[in-house]
């Protein structure tokens, strides 16, 4: 949908998928979108370099999250929701509805 | 030219410079320009630029590395001191605005540009307002001892970003500096 803006699929994907999770990591990313880890990385890497995200260490990982500094953040996210609104009910299930509440240790997923 | 000893501002004004010699425009950001404003009480060693082009990357190295810098992954380093030189991508903004108005500093035949006193303060408490930066607050409190800042327009921002709570908790911080210093809010 965005294709022709962001010029990759793989940043299209990145940005929905941190959009609608919040904050996320590269390896999450690629495995949930069943994209390569490297290409995640690179697209992720030079949206920070742009600051369109920021990125921080928890522990060993990179974190990466929409950068509120960022001064088209808020037009960048009415652009993505919009485009949320475009993809298929199925998709949207699998990669783009994450359940955000906690889950006590031990307890089975439903 | 530049060693161990060359002050954080007559760096940025060598780099502010040179880059200008060679039509890249920049602007200094950041909590380098708290440095400048607060004449070292917070002493910073980045030095990021935001450019105002985009020019390609491999040229700015051409023009950094004849003063002796050395790329360090995005960053630059110059072996005689630890300062991180870095450019940041346009655009020039404070939040979600952009910067009206750009300061100049003259050292010798040197111009620094960088951003106004108010526009730091701003710059800081972004990173107050957004990431809970509690050293932000503090610098920003700094700027507004030293430097002349507008503090009615802090507010009007403060306010557009949504931000109206957190900028309660700046001017009680600025009012308890105020007391400390036995200077008038």
């Amino acid at each position: 949908m965005l294709e022709p803006l962001f010029e990759s699929e793989a940043k299209e994907k990145a940005l929905l998928y941190l959009y609608t999770h919040g904050e996320s990591y590269p390896r999450e990313i690629a495995r949930a979108l069943g994209m390569f880890v490297n290409t995640v990385q690179y697209q992720l890497l030079k949206l920070e370099a742009g600051g369109v995200l920021y990125s921080k260490l928890k522990g060993r990982v990179r974190l990466f999250g929409f950068n509120p500094r960022y001064p088209f953040k808020k037009e960048l996210e009415t652009l993505l929701a919009k485009a949320l609104s475009f993809v298929p009910a199925e998709d949207l299930d699998r990669f783009y509805r994450p359940r955000l509440r906690p889950r006590r240790t031990g307890k089975p997923l439903s | 030219m530049i060693d161990g000893t060359t002050p954080l501002i007559d760096l940025a004004a060598l780099v502010c410079y040179a880059c200008a010699l060679a039509g890249i425009e920049i602007v200094l950001s950041g909590d380098a320009c708290v440095s400048i404003y607060t004449q070292n009480k917070y002493e910073s060693f980045d030095l990021d630029f935001v450019l105002l082009s985009n020019p390609d990357r491999k040229r700015i190295g051409r023009i950094l590395e004849p003063l002796g810098f050395v790329k360090d992954g995005r960053h630059f380093r110059h072996p005689e001191n630890s300062y991180i030189v870095e450019f940041l991508q346009p655009p020039l903004s404070v939040g979600q605005e952009p910067v009206r108005e750009i300061r100049e500093i003259r050292r010798g035949k040197m111009v620094l540009r960088l951003l106004s006193p108010t526009d730091c303060v701003k710059d800081r408490l972004a990173a107050f307002y957004h990431w809970d930066d509690r050293p932000s607050l503090h610098q920003a409190v700094l700027v507004c001892g030293d430097a002349k800042v507008d503090l009615r327009e802090v507010r009007r921002w403060s306010l557009h970003e949504g931000m109206a709570e957190k900028y309660e908790h700046f001017k009680e911080a600025l009012r308890q500096a105020a007391a400390k210093s036995g200077k008038k809010s």
